[in-house]
């Protein structure tokens, strides 16, 4: 991985020419709000960008030409989708720049502004209508029109106005002043756009006339006739927007794919009142692109998915890190499709399905991407950083991304088909018999299981019981014992290691004696007195074996360790004896 | 060449042809100086963006110029290397209103300079900094620092600003390549 990684990194640096980059170009913007266009039709395509500037203050649309900023226009509300679209057959033909913001679309031409599509208004609750309507008529106070608007909240199946949310928000004093200024207007429910995309109408020409697609936060999609903005189509989702792919021909033949809050994505097509298909994800969606027939979709999860146009996954790939932002590259000359990944971990990853081709390194976490003609160049990649920066990057003419399957996804060599052997009769017999027989064969297996042990529990007590082990396990005296027989024979010594484990009890009154067979050894001193035992020290004792037997055969030593008035030996020790191979070479 | 064109030539009559490769990155204004170079009677008006190549001819004082005028847009910049082997002298046309471009006009010239038909040759280069009219336009100073034109060691270059349009600077270009080729003939 790390290997792949570095010649990735190498690579970056004959593919891409830095242009430029600005790191306080001020520009806080997300790649839904980023347009290519060539919008003064000289063949020198600029940037617009809906820039959300600090918080709710300072939401500019900029349009940059080359490195620098060509003109700002301020923005009312908060932008959510900036697009460049031609409206109509006349010429010259430049397009103009749809902004959506809260419920409207703003339009401009020339840079500046023409038109603004307002959301039809939704219908709004009767009750929450009379409710209002008494406050206007001086009928209820403040605060019994707050009992009742909340009272209807709670229960109503139509949501309240965006005017009696804010009421409800308000401070007790500030409530008087806020029902006599809005009291007089006419109640309004307004859902706002989420999400914006165009659709072409009846051309697939690269500038043909375009619809615009937007959905909004009550769950509808809308495509809009680009001379008139009237709704030519209506569709319901079953959760809200939050991004969109389009393509296709309005006239003809068309997809929406939409991601929406509740994880699904759902694909539209042309005349179907409900989506066609749907994919279910178990977490949210940030990214969505469409490449060739595939659908690309980014989860908050760090994983991206590949998915057929009727809903059908196709892979999956685990990425390095959160996904900022995506957007697709598209190389025309060559018609290459791939996929830019944003990631939160300074790089931005370049897909072509699953295989990644190149990781670019930025300066700062990129939070929009957008690739496209731009000035004069074809193949440009624009990013804006978290901080506000602008980083410019240009295609090399010579670049070439190489397809290999990157490390990946499961190795090639997993998909080779191993030389199975075909299934004999034995090996079927026997299948057969173990499938039949199974509890038979279980209980029978079983049994001998609990024999063994049972077996193996009363060996384990009766080595208890006798102190055969060679580490005592009484608590009094806790102690080791092991003993190294040195020497070939027929003389041997025997040095028996003794060892207080204990933390600080030191042993007394300890006695070590032997057990043999009287008639094959001879120990000079068979009986000792232990010495008084410091805990932690190693004690070695020393002792000489004689073996008197001539034939060439050895016996077990035992070596009992007791303790003074006692029968029970605390520690038993068995000596295997060697071979006296002494004797027999003499 | 027999004595008949060397009396010609030494009067005058016949000058010495030189070919001419002119690069340089799309809209940098390489057609619209070649035209500006032919004599009056032979300008076009309009400029269009050129496809593939052109062959324009003109004459200085002493020599007359064959010029491969290259189309400089992207899918068309493969075909400069095919002419290398011809050009005895390389005019390079860069937009310097053009600051996002500047890197594609660096990453141009190397290619051309480790080129195998142009490394081992002493072939003069003359830069041509155009559209120095423009507000926002960079110095040729500026121009020749963001290519890194003094890394160019084993070639004799050159840079003027000009103006295609009027026609500013071109002349004192000229002039220059043609003392370099005459330097070179000898």
């Amino acid at each position: 991985m790390s290997s792949s990684s570095e010649s990735n990194r190498e690579g970056e640096s004959s593919k891409w020419l830095d242009a430029h980059y600005d790191p306080v170009a001020g520009l806080n913007t997300f790649s839904s709000c980023i347009a290519l266009a060539d919008l003064h039709g000289d063949g020198e395509y600029k940037m617009v960008v809906g820039d959300m500037g600090n918080g709710p203050y300072n939401m500019k649309l900029k349009v940059y030409k080359g490195t620098s900023l060509l003109s700002e226009n301020a923005l009312l509300d908060m932008p959510t989708g900036v697009v460049a679209f031609l409206m109509d057959q006349n010429e010259p033909r430049t397009p103009a720049v749809a902004v959506a913001s809260g419920p409207f679309i703003y339009v401009y031409k020339n840079l500046r502004p023409y038109f603004k599509f307002t959301l039809p208004a939704l219908e709004f609750n009767a009750l929450e209508k009379e409710v209002w309507d008494q406050a206007k008529e001086d009928k209820i106070d403040p605060l019994t029109l707050k009992e009742m608007l909340e009272g209807i909240r709670d229960k109503a199946e139509i949501p309240l106005s965006v005017r009696s949310l804010r009421y409800l928000m308000l401070d007790p004093q500030e409530m008087e002043a806020f029902v006599n200024t809005y009291k007089q207007l006419p109640l309004k429910r307004q859902t706002v756009i989420t999400c914006m995309a165009t659709l072409k109408k009846n051309m697939s020409d690269k500038d043909a006339v375009c619809c615009l697609v937007i959905g909004t936060e009550n769950g509808e999609i809308f495509i809009l006739d680009p001379e008139a903005f009237t709704i030519l189509t209506r569709v319901s989702l079953p959760n809200v927007p939050t991004l969109l792919d389009v393509n296709g021909q309005y006239d003809i033949e068309y997809r929406v794919t939409v991601a929406c809050r509740n994880g699904s994505v759902y694909i539209l097509r042309r005349d179907s009142k409900r989506p066609k298909y749907s994919i279910e994800l178990n977490s949210q969606v940030v990214g969505l692109l469409r490449v060739q027939k595939n659908i690309i979709i980014g989860t908050s999860q760090e994983i991206l998915y590949g998915y057929s146009q009727k809903g059908k996954r196709l892979w999956t790939v685990t990425l390095p890190a959160p996904i900022m932002t995506m957007s697709l590259l598209e190389q025309k000359s060559r018609s290459i499709q791939t996929v830019l990944v944003g990631l939160k971990n300074l790089e931005v990853h370049l897909y072509r399905d699953k295989n990644l081709l190149s990781i670019i390194s930025t300066p700062d976490i990129v939070t929009s991407v957008c690739f496209g003609r731009y000035g004069r160049e074809d193949d440009t990649l624009i990013m804006t950083t978290k901080g506000g920066g602008l980083i410019i990057k240009i295609l090399k003419r010579t670049a070439q991304f190489e397809g290999k399957d990157s490390s990946f996804g499961p190795p090639t060599r997993q998909s080779i088909k191993l030389n199975v052997p075909k299934k004999t009769k034995l090996y079927v017999d026997q299948t057969l018999r173990e499938r039949e027989n199974a509890v038979a064969m279980h209980r029978v297996f079983q049994m001998d299981l609990y024999r063994l042990r049972l077996s193996a529990a009363r060996a384990y007590v009766k080595a208890l019981d006798a102190s055969l082990s060679p580490v005592s396990s009484t608590m009094q005296e806790p102690l080791t014992l092991n003993a190294i027989v040195q020497g070939i024979g027929p003389h041997f010594k025997l040095i028996l290691n003794l060892q207080n484990t204990s933390q600080n009890r030191p042993s007394m009154q300890l006695l070590i004696s032997f057990l043999y067979d009287e008639r094959l050894y001879q120990l000079k001193p068979a009986f000792f007195k232990v010495p008084l035992l410091v805990p932690g020290l190693n004690y070695p004792i020393e002792t000489f074996i004689e073996c008197c037997s001539d034939k060439g055969i050895s016996d077990i030593i035992k070596v009992f360790v007791l303790k003074e008035g006692k029968s029970t030996p605390l520690i038993t020790a068995h000596i295997s004896m060697p071979v006296s191979e002494g004797l027999v070479v003499a | 060449m027999g004595l008949f064109d060397r009396l010609a030539s030494w009067l005058g009559l016949k000058k010495k042809e030189v070919h001419v490769l002119c690069l340089g990155l799309d809209n940098s204004g390489k057609t619209t100086i070649i035209n500006k170079l032919k004599p009056a009677n032979a300008q076009t008006q309009d400029i269009v963006p050129t496809i593939g190549f052109s062959i324009e001819k003109f004459k200085t004082s002493s020599l007359s110029f064959t010029v491969f005028d290259m189309s400089g847009q992207g899918r068309y910049r493969n075909l400069w290397e095919h002419y290398y082997k011809e050009g005895q002298a390389i005019i390079f046309v860069i937009d310097s209103s053009d600051k996002l471009r500047m890197v594609v006009a660096k990453e141009e010239l190397e290619t051309l300079l480790n080129h195998a038909d142009i490394m081992h040759r002493r072939i003069p280069i003359l830069f041509f900094a155009n559209k120095m009219d423009l507000r926002d336009s960079l110095s040729s100073v500026k121009v020749s620092q963001l290519l890194c034109l003094e890394n160019i060691k084993d070639k004799p270059w050159h840079i003027c600003a000009s103006d295609g349009l009027k026609g500013e600077g071109l002349q004192e270009g000229v002039d220059w390549l043609q003392d370099q080729i005459q330097a070179m003939k000898t």
